[in-house]
């Protein structure tokens, strides 16, 4: 595994060391390997931000491996909570917002991505000192309805315009959260950077991204097939994250964050199938998918909802269509490169199953 | 067209929206939430024209005929009341209100004004349970119930919910006098009011802490509730709520002196069971061949109504708000007679008081409150 690079030999960061830094979500899948990151980075002045009764055992391992020295405050709160807020953010220089909803209610979400994220930049702005506020979004922002299978998404490609008839609550609060990012940043010159992490998996993680298929009626449905997956290693996601908060120049922009060497569909349910077990996957083109979901949209709407509409061709096109995808950005202008090739992921990421 | 509108725009006005469009002749001319982005997104979502978040300036701007009142339960008296003063109906989510003297006065001021009220006690209007009333009309039973069981499973696996709850002594839920009790029980305790007088005389209720609970660090949060409940007519009245019971049971269990009836809202049936004596060894064969009919003909019932598009999920919510409409077109009854309204919030006084009380639970003592001493004019079922 690459070490991180040192902070003391790079001063073109807008941070220095002692610098507070806020990382919201922290105990979380991808969180924990932020504060993990900030810490080899150099950064010693942190602040965990994690919801009260959550479970801290991901971050507590981290806080544990590290090297003395560092002051690491846990604040527990909910970002609902104006005060909460103003609390976690007091002398705060850089935001690392990963906290989410991920509710399945489009209330919930929304209340959990956007209003938590309003409320939180709102107090930075008036409590903090800031420097950067980096806004973690999701590929589900992102609308390929009319592209063409195959082609580039990138961060230039369209958003999604109606997240809501994607029947996709944490795209909807997701959406709703990066609109109120950009909004402050015209009004208010919050400084901020959005990223948008592809399906992150890594240890600890065991879940198949529901860009390979679903499961929905009792047995697998291979609906990948030879698409790309636009993977990132929690490792190497949570680098791209670090970066975005301390590169100087990037104000206002937006990364996706992709591995190299993206696996498709079918080689990544191979080797998961291999090292899981070798469970029954029905593969499934696109074209019938799409057929399917239109089908299933059109009864949803003509039964008023009987079946809610979770199959529907925005969706089916977003998760099954087939992109090509790029980090050229990321390495561009964060210099960032994936500390662990894809190789090296797939096998750690298959080893928790041992 | 009647001219709704809906205030608090969380959760539970997600459920309230699409079940209203679903129902002819209104319109939802309105949302109000005290956090205006939570009033905006809702109405972005199903196209509602106007968003506020002052009630009284929707009211003002809006003049809806009926307001659904969506908000934590905290809220419920001072808005209801306001909405009733302003000239509007009011559908009140449940629990209706904190007390039942709240309740009353609510009730007392919709009847006042010549207004409706209604609680959100939609589990009393699934299909299932629309059947049964009907056979329960038609004297299925023999007489008076002799005994009643009420089931109720919740899940703490939504961390989602439970999480904030437990990690917050502030959450509302944790500052209701009932706790998580309060915010749930209702839907449960309302079916058994529906068939018991208002004369108590004997509530026990024990209340305790599941492990699981304890695991997530429940603190002072209690998870699992019993309660017995007598009336005068000597009916009896048994309640289970249970965060730990699997297969999860959501179930009315009425026992008459001939017959009996079981609805099971987790497989939306209605079991009869028929009070039939089999020979001998029959008894070991016949019944169950029977009982296996019954489940049967409810797996038709269930298939043909979700050919006929009837089989909502929220079937309950829908047939309670369109009662609740007409009721306001017609004059007529409201759909849930204010006896059973105010009769579940006593019982549901009378079980917090014995739970938390600093006596200790379980002591047998008779219910407190006279809320019938003055008639209503709305309490038979409709």
């Amino acid at each position: 595994m690459a070490d991180a690079k040192p902070l003391t030999s790079i001063s073109k960061f807008i941070a220095v060391p002692d610098d507070c830094l806020l990382v919201t979500g922290s105990n979380g899948f991808i969180g924990s390997k932020v504060v993990q990151t900030l810490l080899e980075y150099g950064f010693v002045n942190l602040r965990c931000f994690v919801r009260p009764a959550s479970k801290l055992a991901r971050l507590e391992g981290v806080l544990k491996r590290s090297r003395p020295g560092r002051h690491v405050e846990l604040i527990a709160g909910d970002l609902l909570s104006r005060d909460d807020c103003r609390k976690a953010v007091a002398g705060v220089s850089i935001i690392y917002h990963l906290a989410a909803g991920i509710e399945k209610s489009f209330a919930g979400a929304f209340m959990n991505s956007a209003l938590a994220t309003r409320n939180l930049i709102e107090a930075f702005l008036e409590r903090g000192q800031p420097k950067r506020f980096v806004n973690i979004s999701s590929f589900a922002v992102y609308s390929n309805r009319k592209m063409k299978r195959g082609s580039l998404l990138d961060e230039n490609s369209p958003l999604e315009d109606a997240p809501q008839a994607r029947h996709d609550a944490y795209g909807f609060g997701k959406s709703k959260q990066e609109e109120i990012v950009r909004e402050y940043g015209e009004s208010q010159n919050l400084p901020y950077v959005i990223l948008r992490p592809g399906a992150v998996f890594g240890c600890g993680n065991p879940a198949l991204s529901g860009r390979v298929g679903i499961n929905t009626f009792g047995f697998f449905i291979h609906l990948g097939g030879s698409n790309r997956l636009p993977l990132t290693f929690v490792d190497n996601c949570a680098e791209a994250i670090v970066l975005a908060g301390i590169t100087p120049g990037v104000d206002s922009e937006v990364f996706n964050v992709v591995d190299n060497e993206l696996p498709t569909s079918k080689e990544f349910l191979q080797a998961y199938r291999q090292k899981v077990n070798p469970f029954f996957a029905l593969p499934v083109p696109y074209p019938l998918a799409y057929a399917f979901s239109l089908l299933w949209e059109k009864y949803s709407a003509w039964s008023q909802g009987q079946l809610p509409p979770v199959f529907n061709r925005r969706r089916c096109a977003a998760e099954w269509k087939g992109n090509r995808y790029t980090n050229q950005k990321l390495k561009e202008k964060l210099g960032w490169e994936p500390r662990i090739n894809m190789s090296d992921a797939m096998s750690a990421f298959l080893s928790q199953f041992n | 067209m009647l001219k709704t509108a809906i205030i608090g725009c969380g959760k539970i006005a997600d459920q309230h929206v699409p079940a209203i469009h679903r129902i002819p002749g209104c319109d939802i001319v309105a949302v109000c939430d005290r956090e205006l982005l939570m009033a905006k997104q809702l109405a972005e979502r199903f196209g509602i024209s106007h968003c506020f978040s002052g009630l009284d300036q929707m009211l003002e701007t809006a003049s809806p005929d009926v307001v659904h009142i969506t908000t934590p339960p905290q809220s419920h008296f001072s808005l209801a009341k306001r909405c009733l003063e302003s000239g509007s109906h009011v559908y009140l989510e449940k629990p209706f209100t904190i007390t039942a003297a709240e309740a009353e006065t609510l009730i007392r001021l919709a009847e006042s004004r010549h207004l409706k009220i209604t609680a959100g006690h939609n589990l009393q209007f699934t299909l299932e349970m629309l059947e049964m009333r009907r056979l329960v009309q038609q004297g299925f039973l023999g007489g008076k119930p002799v005994h009643l069981e009420s089931h109720f499973s919740y899940s703490l696996d939504d961390v989602t919910y439970v999480g904030p709850l437990l990690g917050n002594r502030n959450h509302w839920v944790r500052q209701l006098p009932g706790q998580l009790f309060h915010n749930i029980i209702s839907h449960g305790i309302a079916k058994l009011a529906e068939f018991l007088d208002d004369d108590l005389t004997e509530v026990l209720a024990s209340a305790h802490q599941s492990p699981q609970l304890r695991a997530l660090g429940g603190q002072e949060v209690l998870d699992e509730l019993r309660v017995l409940i007598r009336d005068s007519a000597g009916t009896t009245a048994f309640f289970c709520f249970s965060t730990q019971l699997r297969p999860g049971l959501n179930e009315l269990r009425i026992c008459g002196p001939a017959n009996s009836l079981v609805v099971d809202h987790a497989s939306g049936s209605l079991v009869r069971h028929k009070n039939r004596s089999c020979k001998s060894y029959l008894t070991y064969f016949v019944p169950p061949l029977v009982d296996a009919r019954e489940h049967l003909r409810n797996a038709c019932v269930n298939v043909s109504n979700f050919l006929g598009r009837r089989l909502y999920q929220d079937a309950g919510l829908k047939e309670l708000i369109e009662h609740f409409y007409q009721s306001v077109r017609s004059g007529g009854p409201p759909p849930i007679p204010y006896r059973e309204i105010l009769l579940t919030a006593r019982i549901m006084d009378e079980i917090f008081t014995r739970i938390y009380s600093a006596e200790g639970p379980s002591a047998p003592v008779a219910p407190s409150g006279s809320f019938e001493a003055r008639p209503l004019t709305s309490n038979a079922r409709p």
